[in-house]
């Protein structure tokens, strides 16, 4: 899944392990979840959220456009 | 490392009949020393607290197994031992494996990583796809005599070289 994990890192000036820290998971996670090897779990995805201060959506894109139906 | 050259020493001298069989499993005992190192790694490195206690779970029933196995093929070899007896003999170095088995267990519902978590679970899943295929591939040609009987309890070996494979490929794929 793509994201804009990266960028608002960068933002911030944070580097990945500040970006774990602050999330208390491994450097490995961020770096998996922000090159789209790994999709983040809910509870996850709300803590990543929560430190941006966004919503999921705002960070995390879809892959296709919703069927206008 | 150092680990892996010691136990190609000692299986060498074995091999060569250097040593004899109760050398061979002192020096390999011993050599699980060397793993301490990597047992006592602090949370604080690239290793979560699950691994740290992972290794240190690994580490206690590596050297159970090799002190197991030494007690187990020592008894073997010089006593006539009755068919209860070389029951329970066998189960010296097969409980401390099931502490292997055990560590891996533990590993999975305590890493609180869940990407690392993750990542163990596709490794192990790796690791059962190549014992699986190894073992069936030489089921057939242990059957029509193109290889030699291989003991099942080769399984576990196996199967930790395919996890070690699958880690090493995770890790070059996440560098």
């Amino acid at each position: 899944m793509k994201n804009r994990l990266k960028v608002l890192r960068a933002e911030r000036d944070w580097s990945q392990q500040d970006l774990a820290a602050r999330l208390e998971v491994s450097r490995q996670s961020v770096n998996a979840i922000e090159t789209g090897r790994y999709d983040p779990s809910l509870p996850l995805a709300f803590r990543i959220a929560d430190i941006f201060d966004m919503t999921i959506e705002e960070i995390f894109l879809r892959e296709e456009e919703p069927r206008a139906d | 490392m150092l680990y892996l050259v010691a136990i190609g020493i000692v299986g060498t001298l074995k091999l060569t009949d250097a040593i004899n069989g109760p050398t061979g499993f002192i020096l390999l005992a011993l050599a699980t020393g060397l793993l301490i190192p990597i047992a006592r790694q602090r949370t604080a490195g690239c290793a979560s607290k699950a691994m740290v206690d992972y290794n240190r779970r690994v580490l206690v029933s590596s050297f159970g197994y090799a002190l197991g196995l030494g007690i187990a093929v020592t008894l073997w070899d010089n006593y006539e031992l009755s068919r209860p007896v070389v029951f329970a003999i066998s189960l010296l170095p097969t409980l401390p494996t099931f502490g292997v088995i055990w560590a891996m267990a533990r590993y999975l519902a305590e890493e609180q990583d869940e990407y690392l978590r993750h990542r163990t679970i596709m490794a192990a899943l790796i690791a059962l796809g190549f014992v699986l295929a190894l073992g069936i591939f030489w089921g057939f040609l242990e059957m029509f005599e193109l290889v030699p009987h291989v003991w099942a309890w080769w399984v576990l070996p196996v199967w930790a070289i395919g996890l070690g494979f699958a880690q090493l490929w995770q890790k070059m794929r996440d560098a």
